[in-house]
């Protein structure tokens, strides 16, 4: 009993990896084959960002060009739904 | 047959296992030798855990090999790698789900999680059946 239990259980995980590529929570790991840390040329050292239009932890938008004049330290965060 | 089979598969997982985790053991003074370069993308911490591994693996390797020579005495070992080995299985689902370590071993995750799976189920059926592990005279006096 516990032996043919296993059994399905292992033949199920079996073909959920096989699946994997097929299911929506599989395209991560194919969304992920082109982050290859490639440069961007738009990101190329010495160069000017591009424009950005963002929106600011108050709600209120923000552009870089707000930004002009000041030292500005941009990071970037892997976000909670990646 | 299956008894066979049960020590090919016992005595070849067992060598692989005793020489991965003498392996994984070694790179922790490999890593710390100086002007070495890391094999494994990792740092500190990483070979930390990694030796650890490898020492884990020994063991359990040196189990398994004891059961190759001796398999009617370890049923035990073969559920329990069964067990070990689903568990290898997840994480590596995992980490293809994830996606952070496609960069490093691409596919091959998902194609250890499959192989590892396959040796999980070989192990469940080919474990030898539970024996009368009491003592002969026990045995015979209570018969």
């Amino acid at each position: 009993m516990l032996r043919w239990a296993a059994t399905l259980g292992i033949l199920g995980l079996i073909a959920l990896v096989l699946a994997l590529p097929a299911t929506s929570i599989g395209r991560r790991g194919t969304e992920a084959a082109s982050r290859v840390d490639a440069p961007t040329p738009a990101l190329a050292l010495g160069r000017p960002l591009p424009e950005l239009d963002l929106v600011g932890l108050d709600g209120a938008p923000l552009k870089l060009a707000d930004l002009r004049g000041h030292r500005v330290l941009l990071t970037f965060e892997r976000s909670v739904d990646w | 047959m299956a008894a066979t089979s049960y020590r090919v598969l016992c005595g070849v997982l067992g060598a692989a296992l005793l020489l991965g985790g003498f392996g994984l053991f070694a790179s922790f003074f490999g890593y710390h030798a100086p002007a070495s370069e890391s094999p494994i993308p990792t740092g500190p911490v990483g070979y930390y855990w990694v030796a650890t591994s490898g020492c884990a693996f020994v063991a359990w390797g040196g189990c398994l090999l004891a059961a190759s020579r001796r398999p009617e005495g370890g049923r035990a070992a073969g559920t329990w790698s069964a067990l070990g080995l689903v568990m290898l299985a997840l994480i590596r689902m995992v980490a293809w789900i994830v996606g952070d370590y496609y960069v490093w071993p691409g596919e091959l995750a998902r194609t250890e999680s499959v192989v590892f799976l396959l040796l999980a189920l070989a192990f469940v059926w080919l474990r030898p059946a539970p024996t009368d592990m009491r003592p002969a005279n026990v045995a015979l006096e209570q018969a």
